[in-house]
């Protein structure tokens, strides 16, 4: 009986201190939120940029690289229109190209209210998953400067983040690999 | 008569002179070698003083000054067991601070060249951030790369310090973080650590969120 209840308490001892090395820290955990936030953000900057008909063709291209090294490899985001009931997902980079390609003589787009709606929870297999939801205001002109078409779309990001580790200059990094999923539409209004 | 008298005292005058001559030749030369002996004497004293004084670190001279009282001290050549022992122990002594020395001034130059290198770096990715248009920008990236050993150089970006590790941004090159700085229009990083090869350019950057 002696040896079961030692043989318990040595395996609730484990247990627990693995338990622990799992919990973040709040302040560790606050750097991952924001970690992930700003990756967000970051893909905000590049849509405006593969957006705006200023952009060179050739920075377009390197920046949609970067945005979709941004994203786990079958992500897709969706594509509202005001003109249709039709939510169209297309995969990462046939997203930005079509972006590119857009029929108008210039693009705006402006995300704002980037935060979460789920927090980061920490999954079984280590994996913190959460969303973030951001609005996204598209307004397309035409060449005389006009208006011609402008909506204001809720947009849902799963976020994945995962510690990882490398080797560099002989030592061991370990890192936080942040990855967006499916970007999908909530809404879409003409605001 | 008169005559032997004279060349009697002619005879005594020679004697007296040669001997006067000759005692007062003596004194002169025991008085020269008495101060001979004296200052030689006093010599060493005083190289056994200054040298001590040396060894115990008992002086506010310079390493340079110490330097050039150990020259005087030689050049005196005493050929004094004591003081050769003396100087052998100090030249090792003032040896071994010279080169601490050098290396400290070696050190600084290296830290003000490093300090320098940060405050440029820093000031090209404001710089960057802050480029009125992409050409503008990409020959500030162009011009930032000549720093690194290559366009692929880690770069590390620390998001959170703890006690015994960091946590890190996924690894990035320098190429890309440059371009990201561009991008993004923001320099939100500052410099945490530089590692250069021995050519002086950066081999590793290591960067923390501001």
């Amino acid at each position: 009986m002696k040896k079961i209840i030692a043989t318990l308490a040595v395996v609730l001892c484990f247990v627990g201190t693995a338990m622990a090395q799992d919990e973040l820290s709040f302040e560790r955990k606050q750097a991952i939120d924001s970690l992930a936030l700003e990756k967000v953000r970051d893909l905000s900057k590049y849509i405006k940029i593969v957006g705006s008909k200023e952009t060179p063709f050739s920075e377009a291209n390197r920046v949609i690289d970067r945005a979709e090294e941004l994203f786990m490899s079958d992500a897709e985001i969706g594509v509202s229109s005001l003109s249709s009931n039709t939510i169209t997902y297309y995969r990462v980079r046939k997203y930005l190209e079509h972006l590119m390609r857009l029929n108008y003589d210039r693009v705006e787009i402006e995300w704002y209210n980037i935060e979460y709606v789920s927090d980061l929870q920490r999954q079984p297999d280590g994996t913190y998953v959460g969303v973030i939801t951001i609005f996204q205001t598209f307004r397309g002109y035409d060449a005389e400067g006009n208006l011609v078409y402008k909506d204001t779309t809720k947009k849902d990001i799963t976020v994945y983040v995962k510690r990882k580790e490398t080797q560099i200059g002989g030592r061991t990094i370990g890192f936080w690999d942040v990855l967006l999923g499916d970007m999908r539409v909530k809404e879409t209004t003409n605001r | 008569m008169k005559n032997r008298i004279t060349t009697v005292i002619m005879v005594l005058l020679a004697v007296f002179v040669t001997l006067g001559g000759t005692t007062s030749c003596k004194s002169k030369k025991q008085l020269a070698k008495e101060a001979a002996e004296a200052e030689y004497k006093s010599r060493v004293e005083q190289a056994v003083k200054d040298l001590n004084a040396i060894l115990d670190d008992e002086t506010l001279w310079t390493l340079e000054e110490k330097e050039a009282r150990v020259q005087t001290i030689k050049d005196w050549n005493l050929q004094n067991a004591e003081v050769d022992d003396l100087l052998f122990q100090v030249e090792k002594k003032l040896a071994r601070e010279r080169a601490q020395k050098e290396e400290e001034e070696r050190n600084k130059i290296q830290q003000q060249e490093q300090e320098a290198i940060n405050v440029t770096l820093e000031k090209n990715f404001n710089n960057i951030a802050r480029a009125g248009s992409t050409s503008q920008a990409n020959r500030l990236i162009n011009e930032t790369l000549g720093m690194f050993e290559s366009a692929n150089v880690p770069v590390l970006i620390i998001i959170k310090q703890n006690a015994d590790f960091n946590d890190y941004d996924k690894p990035t090159t320098i190429e890309n973080y440059l371009n990201y700085v561009k991008d993004q229009k923001k320099a939100s990083e500052k410099i945490f650590d530089i590692k250069y090869n021995a050519n002086g350019k950066i081999n590793e950057l290591e960067l923390i969120k501001k």
